[in-house]
This record gives C-alpha cells, structure tokens and sequence, in this order.
C-alpha cells in the first residue's frame, strides 16, 4: 500500500490534466489553476523544511569544528541577523511592508549587500566565458573549424566595432589556416596531396579580399543574424523537438508508475 | 438620437455586426466581429464596442481600439444571458460607419475545445506507440539501445574520484520537482548513489529547492539500500543551500573549492549559473558529467564538462540505467514517432515550398 | 620562438581574467560612448511605444534582479523615459521580489523628472507569488490579485487603477526577463487574452524568445545590453547601455584575439607532435 497509494495520485491527477487541457467546461477548465495554486501552498510550507536543513548542516559544521566551520558561522550570524532585523522593522514600522523596498533596512541590506554580491557572480560569467571559449574553440578538425569561424563572425555581428573590425580579424584567421596548409604540404611527399594543401592555402589567401574587405566589411551584421536564425536555429529546434518528444515519454511513464525513481 | 438622425440622412455608413458565443471556451465570452471596407483603412480614429441586454439597458461600452480590427472578445459576459453589441467606428473626430448586431448571442461553456483537437490526434498516436512498444518489450528482452557516452562514464567518474579519496558532488540545477528535468536527474543520482555505495565514496547534494532536497535524499538512501551499504548514508550530505540563483552558484562554488569533488555531476535545468558552476568545476580538475534540457546551457556544458547529455539523452537515462524493458519500449516508441515527425515535417516544408494541398499540414500543427 | 608558440596553446586562465578585468575596466572608466545602427526588432518595439495614443496605460513586469540588472536596467530607464514623455500611464509589477525596488527606484527616479503623479500617472503594484496563476488572475481581473498596491493603498484608491480593471485597458506589457517568466507571460497573458507584449532580455536568453517574434505571439523582442542601446539612441539619450558599447566591443575582441592566440599555439602544438 505505501507504494500503490503514491502512485495512484500521480495517475489521477496525471490524467485529470491531460484531460483539463482538452475541456474548457467546469470544473475541467480551471483545474491547472487549482492545482497551480495548491502546489504553491504546499511549497510555502516546504521551506521550513529548507532552513531546518540549512540550520542543522551548519549548526552540525561548527560542533565538529570542521575546517569550514568560520564559513558555516557567517551563514548562521547572516540568517539570524537578517530575520531579527526583519522582525524588528515589522514591528517598529507595522504600516510598511517589511519585506517590500520601503523600510530602511531592507533598502540598505539591498543596496549595500544584495545587489553588489548578486552583481559580482553574474560578472564572474565574463570571465569564464573568455576562459571557456579560449579553450573550447580549437580548429581540431573540419568541424570545429567552421564552429570557430562562425563563433568569431557572429560575435564581430553583434558589435558596434564589428563592421569595422572584421576585415583585419577575417585577414589574421585565413593567413593562420594558410600557413598551416604551406606548413602542412611541406611534410606530404605524395605530389598530389602536396599540391591539394597548396591550393587549400592558396584559397585561404584569396578569399581574404573579397570576403573580409568586402562582402564582411558591408553585411557581418546580417550574416550573423543568418547563422542565429538559420543553422543555429535549426539545430536547437531539432533538439527541442527530441525534448518535447522525450518530456511527453517521460510524463507518460511518470503517470503509469513506470518511472518511479522519485519515490520510495 | 444623434446616431439615428445622422444614419436617416445617410451620412453614416451602416456596418455589418455579428456576436456568437466565443468556441471552444470556459464560457463567459462571446466574440464580436465586423466588416470594414479596405477603403476606410487609413482614416479610421478608433472603434468603440457597445453591449446591451435584450431587456433595453442602455449600452455600456466595453472597448474602444485604435486600430482597424474586425474582431473583438468580449470576456466579461454571463453565460446564459443573450446580449447585443453595437460597432461605431470614428474618423477625424466624427462618426464614419455605424452596426448593430440583429441576433443576440448567448455565451456558454463547452465540453471539448476542438481547437486542440489536433494535439488530441497527435498525443493518442503517440501513446499507442509508446503502448505498442512497452507491450513489445515485454516479450522482447533484447531491445538495443545506442550507447550514451555521458551514461557510460558515471561508474568511471565515481571511480576515479574514489581512488583520488575525493567525495562526489551532484548538482541538481535550479528546477523544481514539477520540471521533468529534476525527475530524470533523480534517476542518475541513484545510479551515482549506487557505485558511491558500493566504492564506499561520499556524495555531496546541495539543493536549491526542499522538496527536490527530499527527493533527493529519499533517491541517495534507495541507492545506498539498493547497493547493500544502507549504513554509509549520511542524510546530512544532501542539504538546503538556498534558493536565490547566484547564491546557489556562489554556495555550490565554494563547496566544489573548499571540498575539492573528484567528480562533480550537473544534471537538471540550468540558467545562467552553468557556466560558472561548470567552469569552476573544470578548474579544481574534477571530471565532469552535465546534462540538461536548458538548450541555451548545453553550448557552455559542451565546452567545460568532459561529458554532455544532450536533452533528451538525459531523459533516456533512467531506462538506459535501469535497462528495464517497459522503460526501454518507451524509448523505442519514441524514436520511431521522432521519424515519423522528420517525415511530416519535410513533407509540409516541400508542400509550403510548392504550396501543394492548400497548407493542410500546416493548419493542422497550427494550434494557437 | 617554436617554444613559445606552443605555450600560447595554454595559457594560465589567471592571465586571461586579468586581460578581461582591463579590457572592460579601462572603456567603462573613459565613459566614451559608441554611435550604433539600432536593430529592426528594437526599431519595431520603439515605433509600437510611439504610436499608442496619449494616456494610454502600459504595464512593466520587472523579472529580473540585481544580477542582470546592468543589462536590463538602462532598458526599464529607457521606456520609462519613452512613457512619461509620451504621457502614457505606467503600472509597475513583478515576478522577481528581489528585483522590484531596483523597478521602484527607476519609477521614481524617472517619474520625478517628468513631474508624474504617484497614482494618476504611474502605480507601483509589487510583487504576488504564482506566476502563472498571477498572469492568469490579471487577466480576468487585476482586483482578484492586487486589492492594494505596495504600500497596502487600496487599488480603488488610486484613481489610475479605477480606469483599470483587467489587460483590457493596457495597451502594452514590458516584460523585462532575466529567466522563464517571459515565456509565462507569452502563453497565458498572449495566448488566453491577446495582452500586447515586448520582451526586453538578457542577451543570454534572447535567443529563447527569438521565435515568438517570428510567429508573431510578440510584438518585438529588445535583446541585452546593445538592445538598450539601440533604444537609447532612438530616443536620443545617452544612457548607461550607450556607455557600455564600447567596452562590450572592445571585450568581444580581446575574446577573439584569446581564441586565435589559443589556435596559434594548437596549430603549432600538433605539428610539432607530427
């Protein structure tokens, strides 16, 4: 019974959606709301749940005097500073809303505190981006030579500089990949071959004018929308598509009790 | 008055007005609609929408536009209660074209919206093949299923961190537990639970919801059951962090620098915060398996982690994991409708293309 | 000189965070602005904001926080200043809690300056947990989830509100969107009630609502910080997002110098292994 009762809820209430989705008559029609409503009830509740975790995990940190123990006392100073001050401002100023920006602490915890520390994570993104894609955009092979050369195009795209920029940065990348291939032919002892790669560098060198100078230096901005809106949107389509498909999968073996893992 | 008198010495023109209970509803709307002659465009000011009862109360306007539209939904009406609506269209301050309807509409609820009808079509398809092939796997124990790299290393991860003496860490994103992406990830993190039970290794779950906390905890303890060592768990290694994003990050950061994971897992729905977990990650060297449904996520999981599930991969993880038939048929039926989507879909883009079969394929996946 | 081209296949990451402190520190403290070309789909967005008729009442939905507010603030000042100058009406909502006063700042900050009335001129709701149910709710009727504004004033009060009883009377919604709300606000507030929208973003989440535009469930989508700029330049004030071009181009292309100078040394690497 401990498991059958579980997952006959998850059953009914799994296929009165489905259902409600097709039915607009009462008491179909709102049942998402309902439900909507009831799981945030539920959840409000839950996040005594949290703190109790958060408490206890930490409180525990410091009676075994971890190595991490001073961390865990700044948690547990900032929590119960921030409530009794929170506390203390609803009961001084009960016309203001204590958690709303009007009470000077909430105002100074927030400009002082808040914003700057929420500011410098999402700022620290900057800088692994620049990380990440100096590692991850390497010219390994044809494949991620084009990912590269895209990455670069539609970056300079989405700049003001760009315009202006492209010519000298399509003129630096085709001069790499042409020496590579002069460099590459000098080690090929098959003439054919040897003269494929001069002529691959060949091409490189060639293109520089008419695409950097030209075609770039007029239409980067456009050809970068081109690559969001045409490959790149097509690839991420497909790969919504295979998570609509495989949600729907999942759903259904949620509801029919075959998926469970969620469960005792 | 003045409206009539005007329309008796035909300085008005007379506007044609229907009002039909709006389809397919919860009731409590009727759709207004009116005719405009294409030579009126540009002048038109605005349009204002009257409603009145059959019983004569006087007309209360609902809605003026500014714009030369033909149709209006009135959402507030009673169902059951026959109203009538009046269209007076104004150009340069003036009145140009005057209607009213001649029939009154009722609004009232219906049983099923057929608007949807081919979403209904779409989803019982759907199941049946999902059915035909869960049936089919009971009798066909031997349904293959590609290898999944990111599936294949978490016995490995957990390995080499254990040999390293470094505890596990497994991050379970930003979702709830009503996000699908949570649930599948609760099925790794029993696997992951499972080899760290049995390699007698730590696993570390910071949440950032309580409910998937406890989800998550029951999923470690069934883990660690499943592995025969229900006497490593340790309840306090899957705790509550907090629910503010880079908090979250900015929390699960300083675990991965200060308890230096050997293996960290980033599995569920992510947002911003990816790629500085990721990178993070990537810097103490920890090997990195990620997996989420976030497609604007996966470009930086491809570029930090060591291995990606890409979408739906992580939702095959279960069944791939478990290898439990029912769960593998599901899979199945799920490549086989993705086929015969590729196919649908490059039909409809040669029949657009060509304009073949007066875009039938396309009003039929047209559902808004 | 071979050694040394191989060692810029890896170099220290510390290196390259220093390189991006500058790259960004230096421009921003110039305070130089940049002349842009603004994009059509901000273009779109700006002559939709111009041709709503005097009075008319538009709403903003602050979903975001102090985390992108770099990126979305100067957009929220930007309509802000579009609205009042134009005598429209403001309501001011929310779905993120923690970044609402940064909204009710802005209000009042710019509301000051064009001499705009607390209550008559613009309304400052706050913030109701739900946010499907709540884009919903207002929907059908705004009274059913704001009875009183921040500040616990009756909704009925404030004689803007009287005029305003559900997305009937607002002609336009800003959604400024840092996460998923923005895709609440297309299928409930779009698909159930035709609510008028313009998603201002995050560049990261731009590309998510890219296809709404193009099936037209949005009016215009305003993507991260070049959008605010380009709105600012159509309005012809220069702005915190103006002041930020110059030190997002110049970071773009020490990023791309980064992945050449990576490329180098690879190329070098792999030849030198041959």
């Amino acid at each position: 019974m401990k498991k059958e009762i579980p997952l006959a809820i998850t059953f009914i209430s799994g296929v009165l959606l489905v259902l409600a989705l097709f039915i607009p008559h009462k008491p179909f029609g709102n049942l998402e709301e309902i439900f909507n409503d009831w799981y945030i009830i539920v959840s409000g509740f839950t996040f005594l749940l949290g703190i109790d975790s958060l408490l206890g995990y930490n409180f525990g940190k410091l009676k075994r005097k971890e190595k991490d123990a001073p961390y865990a006392l700044v948690l547990i100073l900032s929590f119960f500073i921030t409530l009794t001050w929170g506390i203390v401002e609803i009961v001084r100023t009960p016309e203001h809303n204590p958690f709303g920006p009007t009470s000077t602490f909430s105002l100074y915890f927030y400009n002082s505190i808040f914003i700057p520390l929420q500011a410098t994570m999402f700022a620290i993104l900057s800088f692994f981006i620049a990380s990440a894609a100096y590692r991850a955009f390497r010219a390994k092979e044809i494949n991620s030579a084009l990912l590269l050369v895209s990455a670069v195009l539609v970056m300079l795209g989405r700049i003001p500089l760009g315009q202006s920029a492209a010519p000298y940065v399509i003129t630096v990348i085709f001069l790499i990949f042409a020496v590579y291939f002069f460099a590459e032919s000098a080690g090929v002892t098959e003439p054919k071959i040897k003269i494929a790669y001069i002529l691959v560098a060949l091409i490189f060198v060639a293109l520089i004018y008419p695409l950097g100078f030209v075609y770039f230096r007029q239409h980067i901005p456009e050809f970068a929308d081109w690559i969001m809106n045409v490959p790149q949107m097509a690839g991420k389509r497909g790969i919504m598509i295979g998570i609509a498909l495989g949600g729907i999968a999942m759903s259904i073996r949620i509801i029919l009790g075959i998926e469970r893992t969620y469960m005792k | 008055m003045k409206l009539i008198f005007l329309l008796l010495l035909g300085q008005i023109t007379p506007i044609v007005v229907k009002a039909v209970d709006t389809p397919y509803d919860a009731g409590g709307s009727i759709t207004v609609t009116w005719e405009l002659d294409s030579t009126w465009l540009g002048k038109i000011g605005r349009i204002e929408i009257y409603r009145y009862s059959s019983a004569g109360v006087s007309d209360s306007l609902v809605e003026t536009l500014y714009k030369p539209d033909t149709i209006y939904v009135d959402n507030a009406t009673e169902d059951n209660i026959p109203y009538f609506y009046g269209v007076v269209v104004y150009a340069d301050g003036e009145i140009f074209g005057e209607g009213r309807t001649t029939e009154p509409a009722v609004s009232s609820q219906q049983w099923f919206n057929r608007k949807r009808l081919s979403v209904l079509i779409i989803l019982l398809v759907y199941t049946i093949f999902l059915m035909y092939f869960i049936m089919r796997a009971r009798f066909d124990k031997n349904l293959f299923i590609r290898k999944i790299a990111g599936l294949e290393a978490i016995d490995e991860a957990v390995g080499r961190s254990t040999e390293m003496g470094r505890p596990i860490l497994y991050v379970m994103g930003l979702g709830y537990i009503s996000d699908i992406p949570t649930v599948a990830s609760l099925a790794i993190l029993k696997r992951v639970a499972f080899k760290a039970a049995e390699y007698n290794a730590q696993v570390i779950v910071p949440c950032f919801d309580p409910i998937v906390m406890v989800a998550a905890q029951e999923t470690v303890r069934e883990g660690f059951i499943e592995a025969g060592r229900p006497d490593l768990y340790n309840e306090s290694d899957i705790y509550y962090l907090t629910s503010d994003q880079f908090g979250y990050a900015a929390g699960v950061d300083g675990i991965m620098v200060r308890q230096k994971p050997g293996a960290v897992f980033l599995q569920g729905y992510f947002f911003a915060e990816a790629l500085i977990l990721a990178e993070t990650g990537h810097s103490i060297g920890a090997i990195q398996i990620s997996g989420t449904t976030a497609v604007t996520q996966l470009p930086f999981f491809i570029a930090s982690t060591d291995y990606t599930l890409i979408g739906e991969e992580m939702y095959a993880a279960s069944a791939y994991l478990s290898r439990d038939p029912l769960s593998l048929g599901t899979i199945k039926g799920e490549d086989y409708i993705k086929m015969i989507l590729a196919i649908i879909i490059l039909l409809g883009a040669l029949m657009e293309t060509f304009s073949i079969g007066n875009h039938i394929l396309r009003d039929f996946f047209s559902i808004f | 000189m071979i050694e040394l081209l191989k060692k810029l296949a890896g170099i220290d990451r510390r290196f390259i965070y220093a390189a991006v402190f500058l790259a960004t520190a230096i421009p921003i403290l110039t305070k130089a602005t940049m002349k842009v070309e603004p994009l059509p789909e901000v273009r779109k967005a700006y002559e939709y904001i111009e041709s709503l008729p005097e009075s008319s009442v538009v709403m903003v939905s602050i979903d975001y926080d102090a985390a992108s507010m770099p990126e979305l603030q100067p957009m929220l000042e930007a309509f802000l200043h579009h609205s009042f100058s134009k005598n429209l009406r403001v309501i001011m909502l929310g779905h993120w809690p923690l970044g609402l006063p940064l909204g009710q700042q802005a209000l009042e900050k710019v509301a000051g300056q064009y001499n705009k009335e607390y209550g008559v001129d613009y309304v400052f709701l706050g913030y109701r947990p739900g946010v499907a149910a709540v884009i919903i709710n207002l929907g059908k009727d705004f009274r059913t989830v704001f009875s009183s504004d921040y500040a616990y004033t009756p909704i009925d009060s404030l004689p803007l509100m009287r005029e305003v009883s559900n997305y009937k009377n607002v002609k336009l919604l800003l959604g400024l969107e840092a996460g998923a709300v923005g895709d609440a606000w297309v299928q409930y507030g779009y698909a159930r009630y035709n609510l008028p929208i313009i998603l201002g973003s995050t560049a990261v989440s731009t590309p998510d609502y890219y296809p709404y535009m193009q099936a037209n469930q949005v009016i215009s989508v305003i993507g991260g910080l070049r959008g605010a700029a380009d709105y600012e330049t159509l309005l012809g004030i220069t702005g915190e997002a103006s002041i930020g071009m110059l030190p997002q181009s110049v970071i773009h292309l020490v990023i791309i110098a980064f992945i050449i100078i990576g490329n180098i040394g690879f190329l070098v690497l792999r030849r030198a292994k041959k």
